[in-house]
């Protein structure tokens, strides 16, 4: 966030009092802010404005939001936050499918959103820091393929070192099953989740204060993880 | 022909029983074989008296006479009076002396044969008729007997139809015919064939059955009109009104006397009678249907806008008293107007899951999931209800991955918890726990509380939406339960609730459960 004073946000929505109701809660949390009411718009906006995040609402009067963001994705790898009211995990799926960085749904907290969009925003800027990433009593040094902690190292085998390697690159932001399995097993196993959860039941058993009741490492209902760093 | 008809439902089941039922026999031999067998009987009584001696004659006299009498019993008047004359000619002829001669030789004899012929003919005739009003008495009787038998198994049926399976196949075996019932619904509407019938209307029979329905009078077979076809169709007359039609098909060849289609007619009165009846009953249980949705529906808007209207007049006075409130009372005011929109936002999807899963458009999707996640993941949403209250959570270490739709699970896990604090005095206990039922294939999830716990009078009723425990205190549309239990069962699994009254409740959760292979080793 130092580089820039003020990040120029895009929000795509149909509904004028979000829209307001954004701009007064991102505005004060340090961003500027430049409005769209239609998918149409928002493309047009999206190229004109060179924003450096979009909030996009995914009902839409014009075109559905999905649409908009596969042809924005034709063109431009822009970090962009679906906020929507639809709630099932299909939903939620096919956004990140569909190339969205981050998914939040209404009624959505002002602290939460803006936490996410910093998210998302800081790892398109810093994703190959290769400084090392501290969480709770946790460092982990990418390069150097090695995990503390409490300053002691902590062995993990390739698939456990792997899964979080990936969850740290993405920090704050949901990590797909199906990602997961495409990058640690291949294309064919990506309907295997319940590997997943063994190899995450490691990790919580070696990173987490509590397994129980993980703090860091994030369960997202039915869609994949997310490393949480407070 | 001896024995009544039995009711139906007792003995029609029996074929051998079935020739003695009906009512009336077909008709007999024809006229010409009755005119042959009586020739045959005085031939043979003859050859049999042929070798007697010539002073017998008299005596021989009588038993033409008594021969006469018999076979007046069994035929015809016709030919009871052919065996009258051929038995005086033979007697005359054969043995009144001299034999095989016409004449006569004493005069005393000629006297005896004047009288005789007259004898012969009257007691053949005479016989005749009695037999013949013997048998139209019996007739009556078995007519009343018959339609004793079909009203009472009218009046003995609960159902319509019912009434028509057991009148039908009564009507079966009494008339020797098949039977058709067309019916027409309480909506009105076209006929449409029962069920009953032991046949139906094909497209030769069809037109002769809706001739029946627009002339409001029997017609076809043995009627002027259509007689041609093959059944006798009596339309279900009630005040102008045509409620149905019932058929009849004897076999080919055979008879319907008058008095079965009287039989028929008076049936015909009494069904549809019936078929009135059912149609009054169906209107009064719309009628009643049609009130009783009009009073849910006044209780759920009354229900639903007080639980809108609640959370929402929180958040507008918290939010106008925020104004010129004392510093002091900000983090409090906003603090209501959260829970408020909490509440709200719970409301809402709560109504929204309802109506997904009323309307199938709920489609679980399993996946492998952490138990302990699907437990922690209800209690985020959660827990701000659950302030203040103890809580434990006991899941076994070694817990496999379950195949559960993450979603819904804890979705009906988080209602379970908002159920518990919302029953249950506060500051009392809420626990949770998962495992693996004894014996695999099932896992379980309970989730238990300290309250009054439900009585099991009340248990199944508190699965119908929009029902509220008794002791439900203010708050809630009654979704809870029958939400949880649609999230379970769309997967599979079942609810079951337990617990003693008295010592808290225990909701448990049931899953189906296969076990994971192994992730290949590293």
């Amino acid at each position: 966030m130092s580089s820039v004073a003020h990040p120029t946000l895009l929000v795509v929505d149909d509904e004028a009092q979000i829209r307001r109701l954004l701009r007064v809660t991102l505005e004060g949390s340090g961003f500027s802010v430049c409005e769209a009411g239609t998918g149409a718009e928002g493309l047009s906006e999206a190229a004109s404005a060179c924003p450096e995040g979009i909030i996009l609402d995914l009902g839409l009067p014009d075109v559905d939001g999905l649409d908009v963001l596969k042809r924005l994705r034709e063109w431009s790898q822009i970090p962009v936050l679906v906020l929507t009211v639809r709630d099932t995990e299909d939903d939620k799926i096919s956004a990140l499918d569909a190339g969205a960085d981050d998914y939040l749904t209404k009624p959505f907290g002002g602290r939460e959103l803006v936490a996410r969009l910093r998210a998302i925003l800081r790892r398109i800027r810093g994703g190959n820091d290769p400084a090392p990433v501290v969480f709770g009593e946790i460092e982990v040094d990418l390069a150097a393929r090695l995990v503390r902690r409490s300053g002691e190292e902590v062995h993990l085998t390739a698939r456990e070192f792997g899964m979080l390697r990936m969850l740290v690159q993405h920090r704050g932001k949901v990590v797909t099953h199906r990602q997961i399995l495409r990058e640690l097993w291949g294309p064919n196993a990506e309907d295997n989740t319940h590997y997943l959860r063994v190899f995450m039941t490691h990790l919580r058993q070696k990173l987490e204060p509590n397994p129980g009741e993980p703090r860091h490492l994030r369960t997202e209902s039915g869609i994949g993880y997310r490393l949480v760093e407070d | 022909m001896d024995s009544l008809p039995p009711p139906p439902a007792a003995q029609l089941g029996e074929s051998h029983h079935r020739r003695s039922l009906r009512l009336w026999p077909s008709a007999g031999g024809s006229h010409w074989q009755e005119y042959l067998w009586v020739t045959g009987v005085v031939g043979i009584l003859t050859l049999i008296c042929n070798p007697l001696p010539e002073e017998y004659y008299q005596g021989l006299g009588f038993v033409y006479l008594l021969a006469v009498i018999l076979l007046s019993l069994r035929v015809g008047s016709g030919p009871a009076m052919w065996a009258g004359l051929l038995s005086v000619a033979i007697w005359d002829y054969a043995f009144i002396p001299k034999r095989w001669d016409w004449e006569i030789d004493k005069l005393t004899d000629a006297l005896q044969l004047g009288p005789y012929i007259v004898l012969a003919l009257v007691l053949s005739q005479v016989t005749v008729w009695i037999r013949n009003q013997a048998r139209e008495e019996h007739e009556r009787e078995q007519h009343a007997t018959a339609l004793f038998h079909l009203t009472r198994a009218l009046a003995a049926a609960r159902t319509l139809d019912e009434a028509a399976v057991n009148s039908l196949r009564l009507l079966d075996v009494l008339l020797g015919a098949q039977t058709t019932l067309l019916l027409r619904g309480d909506d009105g509407g076209s006929l449409s064939p029962h069920g009953a019938s032991s046949y139906f209307l094909n497209a030769g029979e069809l037109p002769v059955a809706e001739a029946a329905e627009q002339l409001r009078r029997p017609v076809g077979r043995f009627t002027e009109t259509m007689p041609e076809s093959l059944g006798y169709y009596v339309p279900l007359l009630r005040e102008e009104r045509v409620l149905g039609i019932l058929g009849v098909k004897p076999p080919p060849r055979a008879n319907l006397p008058g008095r079965q289609r009287e039989l028929l007619d008076v049936f015909a009165r009494q069904l549809a009678l019936m078929v009135e009846r059912e149609h009054l009953r169906a209107a009064g249980e719309r009628e009643k249907l049609l009130a009783a949705s009009a009073k849910l529906h006044r209780t759920l808007l009354e229900s639903v806008s007080h639980e809108l209207r609640t959370p929402l007049a929180v958040i507008t006075a918290a939010l106008e008293n925020l104004v010129g409130a004392e510093p002091a009372l900000h983090a409090n005011l906003l603090g209501e107007a959260r829970m408020a929109t909490r509440r709200l936002n719970r409301l809402v999807g709560n109504l929204l899951d309802q109506t997904r899963l009323e309307s199938g458009a709920l489609k679980p999707r399993l996946n492998w999931c952490d138990a302990r996640d699907i437990i922690n993941a209800a209690l985020d949403g959660a827990r701000d209800a659950l302030d203040g209250r103890p809580f434990s959570i006991s899941v076994p270490e070694d817990l496999p991955p379950i195949r559960a739709d993450f979603a819904l699970t804890e979705h009906a896990l988080a209602n379970l918890y908002f159920n518990a604090v919302q029953h249950t005095p506060p500051g009392t206990p809420v626990a949770v726990s998962a495992g693996v039922v004894p014996g695999g294939g099932r896992v379980f999830f309970t989730v238990a509380d300290r309250g009054p716990g439900i009585p099991a009078a009340h248990r199944e009723r508190l699965f119908q939406k929009f029902t509220r425990g008794d002791a439900a205190r203010a708050g809630g549309l009654g979704l809870g339960l029958s939400l949880v239990r649609g999230f379970i069962t769309a997967q599979g699994g079942e609810v079951v609730i337990g617990g003693q009254p008295g010592s808290g409740a225990i909701i448990t959760l049931y899953l189906p459960h296969v076990a994971a292979d192994n992730p290949p080793p590293e």
